[in-house]
């Protein structure tokens, strides 16, 4: 009786049935990821206890990069160098702006408080999606389609802690020491772009920089940045897991990742700088 | 003889392979820019990948605008205003959208989602002998699969860049004006102080460069791809952070080049 209602719907309402349809698929993925993201974070004990050699090769591959990438110094020379692009864009637009209302030498206050709340949180989720995290996308999708996977779990091991956990262990170490790497630089990039292309005083720079870097704020931006490389990490395992359709399907899984998480580490470093910084921006640049 | 130039060529050995790459970049460049002007222009294959490259975009080109601009626009707009100056965030949210902002979003967009997705396409038709099966049967893979895509990328790009900066100026408008309690005729009044149009001919002069080099860059990783699917995953990395590196150094060389037309205050 219920198959019979159910082909009559369907025949009555042929576009009705399938837009329903896509609807439960797209629910049922979100579930998917969900599971698969929470099976990912439980298994990173058994990632470091039983998988340690794997884990230690990942995470140097991580830092410091194979193949073409290595030679030019691997992740942390390319985030280096575009936080330090960005770095120099804060110092252009931060000086042109001060100038423009007569204080040019505040443009240390924009140093303080651009690179460290925005800038860095969020060029390092960009260009850790767009590097590692593509890359895994990549590498595990490959794995998927020509079948890799399946001979690992034949083989005895389970490949979410052994290709998945790893990698967002990887991901969870290697932000803090990149993220001191790319701090010094980004600073270093903007005061030089103040003082060497602008001609300001570099004691009044360093003053109102000095003055401006809350160590909180350092500390908050560094958390958040690990937050984010542990989420692009999961979304892009994901992605590459359940890679399907040839070549061209890993091509496909690697775009939508990178869309994904670009989205995704926009909107997270939006909320959190709302959340923690207020409507107000808690500037403490008049009384 | 051979024992005189064996020390030069181990000398020379480490640098091989990246003048290799590059030269051959600068052949596939070159062959492009001359196929590009052969007659039979493919508008098929090439509207086919703008709406490709307009599908996986805009969406991320968006997001990332109303971010970008939304935050820095506050963080200047709050120093402004406790200056006393809060009329002029229009100005600096125009000059900022436009000749930095702007462009720089669009970079991280074309590298990121646009010229992945197309280098694992023709990644995925290299490794499977697609390309050699052109060639064989007479098809120039340049003339008909590089041209287009090349040019694709350039149209999008300035597509991209007016989304970008539209985006990004209605959310410094909302930021200033709610956030910041600014005034709206001030904000709109004042967005053209800084920006004049030599300002906005660079920003799209900025995009179609960056367009073209994305391009380019994609479709030379692409097409050179070997070694079975793990070599599609490295040539997709690689094209990420190719193009990332030149169109950030592209975006510099041409701010500075036209710092004098475009910041003059």
């Amino acid at each position: 009786m219920s198959s019979n209602t159910r082909t009559v719907v369907n025949t009555r309402f042929p576009r009705l049935t399938r837009s329903g349809r896509a609807w439960a698929g797209e629910w049922n993925r979100l579930g998917e990821q969900a599971a698969f993201y929470v099976k990912t974070l439980v298994s990173i004990r058994e990632a470091v206890t039983r998988y340690f050699g794997e884990t230690l090769r990942v995470l140097a591959e991580m830092g410091l990069g194979v193949g073409a990438l290595a030679l030019i110094g691997g992740e942390v020379v390319i985030l280096a160098v575009l936080t330090g692009s960005a770095a120099a864009v804060v110092g252009i637009f931060g000086y042109v702006q001060a100038s423009s209302l007569g204080v040019g030498a505040i443009a240390g206050f924009f140093s303080a408080y651009a690179n460290v709340r925005l800038q860095l949180p969020l060029i390092i989720a960009n260009g850790l999606a767009a590097t590692i995290g593509a890359g895994a996308t990549a590498q595990i999708g490959a794995m998927r389609i020509s079948e890799e996977i399946d001979a690992l779990e034949v083989i005895g091991i389970r490949s979410i802690p052994y290709l998945a956990s790893t990698r967002v262990l990887g991901g969870l170490l290697v932000v803090p020491p990149l993220y001191c790497a790319t701090f010094v630089g980004s600073v270093l990039t903007t005061r030089s772009v103040v003082i060497l292309a602008y001609h300001q005083g570099a004691g009044g720079f360093d003053h109102y920089f000095n003055t401006f870097l809350l160590p909180r704020d350092v500390i908050v931006s560094g958390l958040e940045c690990t937050v984010q490389a542990v989420i692009v990490m999961l979304i892009h395992t994901y992605y590459g897991y359940t890679a399907s359709g040839g070549p061209a399907g890993v091509g496909e899984a690697v775009g939508r990742a990178v869309r994904a998480s670009i989205v995704v580490s926009i909107t997270i470093t939006f909320v959190l700088s709302l959340v923690l910084y207020g409507k107000s921006g808690d500037f403490h640049l008049s009384s | 003889m051979a024992t005189s130039t064996t020390p030069l060529v181990g000398l020379v050995k480490p640098f091989d392979k990246p003048l290799r790459e590059v030269g051959s970049f600068f052949a596939l460049s070159l062959d492009t820019f001359i196929q590009a002007a052969r007659a039979p222009f493919f508008w098929r294959e090439c509207l086919e990948q703008c709406w490709f490259i307009c599908r996986v975009s805009t969406l991320p080109a968006v997001a990332q605008s109303i971010a970008f601009n939304g935050m820095v626009v506050f963080l200047f707009g709050v120093a402004a205003v406790s200056f006393g100056a809060g009329d002029t965030i229009g100005a600096s949210s125009g000059l900022g959208t436009v000749s930095q902002i702007g462009p720089i979003t669009t970079v991280f967009v074309l590298s990121g989602a646009a010229a992945t997705a197309m280098c694992a396409d023709l990644g995925a038709r290299t490794i499977r002998e697609e390309i050699d099966a052109m060639k064989v049967l007479g098809i120039d893979p340049v003339h008909r699969l590089v041209v287009p895509r090349v040019v694709a990328l350039l149209i999008t790009a300035n597509l991209i860049n007016g989304v970008v900066i539209l985006a990004g100026l209605a959310a410094d408008y909302m930021f200033a004006v709610y956030a910041l309690n600014a005034n709206p005729g001030a904000f709109a009044s004042n967005l053209t102080l800084l920006t004049n149009f030599a300002s906005v001919v660079v920003s799209f002069v900025k995009a179609s460069l960056f367009g073209m080099l994305a391009g380019l860059i994609a479709c030379y990783k692409g097409l050179t791809a070997g070694g079975g699917p793990q070599g599609v995953g490295n040539a997709v990395n690689e094209t990420v952070v190719y193009t990332f590196m030149a169109l950030l150094i592209a975006n510099i060389i041409v701010s500075i080049l036209t710092a004098t037309t475009t910041l003059a205050t």
